[in-house]
């Protein structure tokens, strides 16, 4: 079976995402293995909780969702990228901090927060990487 | 799993300080190379801006990540490639702040490029 990496750079307002989105879902669909998505840039924002596109636009976490859920595809953000545009698992006050309060995140759960390496662990496993 | 190591290029387009992009690449570069992966730098079109000498970023509030290109012979980077005709439309000079640079005609590029499995494009 052949093996597939993406890596998406463009944020979730973009008609490029649909186009990455497509692309897998097809890859997906034809019986392509497909290893994980990596966020990159601003591809991280797709990943954003507090996403609000309206409604008659394309839904693109729905999406990212829906390709998580019905086909366990792994979807990993940059931590860096991600934090460098305010996306974070570890928000807290010092109210928070004292009383010893969970941290918060703003992170869609469908998404995994990981390094550079796991693109470099996802080149390895996949016979191509595409990037969007 | 088996392991499929590939070849890397890492392409960049864009110049140096007007958006992340050069910082993203060398990133990912320095990734790639930590793991030892066959890592290499291409430079086309605005992105040979990247490589030219004695840039003042500070002047304009950003950080001189290009520094950081002297750190890539430490993670066996060791092929650096610059397309010669974009140079020349920019009348810049061969002067660059990294030493082992090769400088190659359009087709020449291509063909290097060609040879790697995997290009990220930034």
């Amino acid at each position: 079976m052949q093996s597939l990496a993406v890596m998406v750079t463009t944020p979730p307002h973009s008609n490029l995402t649909a186009t990455a989105i497509d692309y897998i879902e097809y890859a997906l669909k034809k019986g392509i293995e497909v290893v994980g998505v990596f966020f990159y840039q601003d591809g991280v924002l797709n990943a954003s909780s507090h996403l609000s596109l309206p409604n008659d636009e394309y839904q693109t976490i729905k999406q990212w969702q829906r390709l998580n859920k019905g086909y366990n595809l792994p979807l990993y953000l940059c931590v860096t990228a991600a934090e460098k545009r305010g996306l974070t698992d570890e928000i807290s006050d010092e109210i928070d901090d004292q009383i010893g309060n969970n941290k918060q995140t703003n992170i869609n759960d469908a998404f995994i927060l990981s390094g550079l390496g796991e693109l470099v662990e996802l080149s390895n496993k996949a016979d191509r990487v595409v990037q969007l | 799993m088996t392991n499929k190591n590939k070849s890397i290029a890492i392409l960049n387009s864009t110049a140096p300080f007007s958006s992340a992009d050069g910082k993203d690449a060398l990133d990912i570069a320095l990734i790639f190379g930590s793991y030892e992966q066959d890592t290499s730098l291409f430079f086309q079109g605005d992105g040979v801006w990247q490589l030219i000498n004695t840039q003042t970023p500070n002047d304009i509030s950003m950080k001189d990540y290009l520094k950081t290109f002297a750190a890539l012979e430490f993670y066996d980077i060791e092929h650096v490639y610059v397309c010669a005709a974009s140079l020349a439309q920019r009348a810049l000079p061969n002067d660059f702040h990294i030493e082992n640079v090769t400088i190659l005609s359009a087709n020449e590029f291509s063909n290097e490029l060609r040879l790697r499995q995997i290009i990220l494009r930034f």
